[in-house]
């Protein structure tokens, strides 16, 4: 038998790990590039975006010359707030406390029967049934629009800050009771599992298990929902559900912008301090 | 019926619920929607004895143990935990059941972010009054919970939050829970494997003090043949959901863990399967 010396590069071709051999250096290139060229998927998903960017913009009406022809007339507007008339303003201090009472109130109530109805909504706790048809009372509650719901506490409990609190507390627990059940949903399940296996009854491992997990994420949701509450009830006003709301429409129709103007930068001081001190909180507990 | 276990640590003895002595399985079987995790399963672990069970990933080891309190589902021709048999307790005897066995897992399972304290405290909710719904332990369980975190040599970090503590002492707390339990078995769900070897080895001579002074059975499920070899009284090894090997953990040798885990090379089955 003979042997014949076979040549370099054969030799080399063998000594190649296999990995080389079974992707090309076009795939290797492809799949270490960071961002990669879309698929059929991808590009089935960036042609419905544009899609449905197009019909909205045709449908909503959304005019580039219309935006541009505009803005003098936006300039005018803001050229008229200037200067400020801070000649009330311990009515505006006034209605601005009423409308942080009425976010308090309200963002107090709404987050605790929230935390309530979110057991009902969370799938780890709460039987198949229970988990539906709460998930489709949270569905229906946060399609209405807050300032539907003031319009109805108004006409049934009257004009002021009782039917803006009753709309806050309702709309809260719309926007809040879902996200309460998805932090709970989200604990790690292994403690959980451990406590169930000592012989823990369901509600124990609810206390010492889901709600002790769930607290960061539940107590910095809470002040988000303040947050968008204070927001929310300057505007609820407008439909004479309390707050500071309705004297800022009432300012636009006397066309009174000096007053105007000191109640937007009123709103808009107490909302940043009130989101500058909730970011301190919950960057403490998160 | 009086305990039959006694020891430094055991708790208070107003208890009346039933004592186990060992664990046995016949026929053991768990389907999980037409995949046989466990297929025909015959065991015995007597008081005291430590038992390793070895095995692929997916041979039944965490399987088994789910099974000796439904937390899988099970059947078979027995299943016993000292007098009581398994499968026949539902509801509250279930509970109860749960409470008699100590469990620790690869990952602690702590809640993090409550105390070391609390987490101890937590292995005796089943015993706990109606205070504990408001977190209210008494005073006597408050003692018993420090007196194993003092047993585990973690006493000075009972109010430390236990995200904080290492992964060695999280495990040590874990133990100190399932000890809360006054438990009359011990199943621990590869306890080491999240654990450098020294922790690992400390955690191992743990769990045969407690084999040993309690008189109690403990089934740990490992994934180093020299841990078992080292620390465990017996074997079982599992493979495929059957047992292929159970004896004496010094008589392990190179036949009897290619008899558990195949010769598969580097992979085992998982790469030849590849």
């Amino acid at each position: 038998m003979t042997t014949v010396e076979q040549p370099e590069t054969t030799r080399e071709h063998e000594e190649r790990p296999a990995h080389e051999e079974r992707l090309s250096e076009s795939d290797l290139r492809r799949l270490t590039r960071p961002v990669r060229m879309p698929g059929i998927g991808g590009t089935v998903a960036i042609v419905t975006v544009v899609v449905a960017v197009l019909w909205s913009m045709n449908g909503a009406d959304v005019d580039g010359e219309r935006f541009v022809s505009g803005v003098p007339r936006m300039w005018d507007f803001l050229s008229r707030l200037w200067p400020p008339d801070f000649g009330r303003l311990d009515t505006i201090i006034r209605l601005l406390i009423e409308t942080l009472q009425m976010a308090i109130i309200g963002t107090l109530v709404g987050a605790l029967l929230s935390l309530l109805l979110s057991f009902a909504a969370a799938s780890n706790i709460s039987p198949r049934w229970l988990y539906s048809s709460s998930r489709m009372v949270l569905n229906i509650l946060r399609s209405i629009p807050e300032l539907i719901l003031a319009l109805m506490f108004v006409s049934a409990v009257g004009l002021g800050p009782f039917a803006g609190i009753m709309a806050i507390i309702l709309g809260s627990m719309g926007s809040i009771a879902k996200v309460y059940a998805e932090a709970m949903e989200s604990v790690d399940a292994g403690p959980l599992h451990a406590l169930e296996s000592t012989g823990a009854s369901s509600r124990q491992v609810i206390y010492y298990g889901i709600l002790p997990q769930a607290a960061p994420l539940l107590t910095s949701y809470t002040l988000l929902l303040f947050e968008g509450n204070v927001r929310g009830a300057t505007i609820l006003g407008l439909v004479g559900a309390g707050g500071i709301g309705m004297e800022l429409t009432t300012a636009m129709r006397l066309y009174d912008y000096g007053h105007l103007s000191a109640i937007i930068i009123s709103i808009v001081v107490l909302v940043t301090i009130i989101d500058r001190l909730s970011a301190v909180v919950r960057r403490r507990i998160t | 019926m009086t305990s039959a276990i006694s020891g430094p640590i055991a708790g208070p003895s107003h208890d009346t619920r039933p004592r186990f002595a060992a664990v046995c399985g016949r026929n053991l079987r768990v389907d999980y929607s037409g995949t046989l995790a466990l297929d025909g399963v015959d065991f015995d672990v007597g008081a005291g004895e430590v038992v390793a069970l070895l095995g692929h990933s997916g041979s039944g080891k965490s399987t088994l143990m789910k099974a000796l309190t439904q937390m899988a589902p099970a059947t078979a021709d027995e299943l016993s935990i000292g007098d009581t048999p398994v499968l026949a307790q539902h509801g509250r005897d279930l509970r109860a059941l749960r409470s008699r066995v100590g469990n620790v897992f690869q990952h602690f399972n702590l809640v993090p972010n409550l105390s070391a304290l609390t987490n101890v405290l937590t292995g005796g909710l089943y015993d706990a009054g109606p205070l504990n719904r408001l977190g209210v332990f008494n005073s006597a369980q408050r003692r018993r919970a420090l007196e194993l975190l003092d047993w585990v040599g973690l006493q000075d970090r009972a109010g430390q939050q236990t995200r904080t503590l290492s992964g060695g002492q999280q495990q040590r707390v874990a133990i100190a829970r399932a000890l809360m339990q006054d438990p009359e078995l011990i199943l621990a769900d590869e306890p080491v494997a999240s654990l450098d070897p020294r922790l690992a080895g400390s955690v191992l001579r743990l769990l045969q003090r407690i084999a040993s002074e309690r008189h109690i059975p403990v089934i740990v499920s490992l994934h180093v043949v020299d841990l078992a070899s080292t620390y465990a009284d017996r074997v079982i090894g599992l493979h495929s959901g059957r047992v292929v090997y159970d004896g004496a953990a010094a008589a392990l040798g190179p036949d009897e863990v290619i008899q558990i885990y195949g010769d598969g090379g580097e992979f085992g089955d998982d790469g030849r399967a590849a």
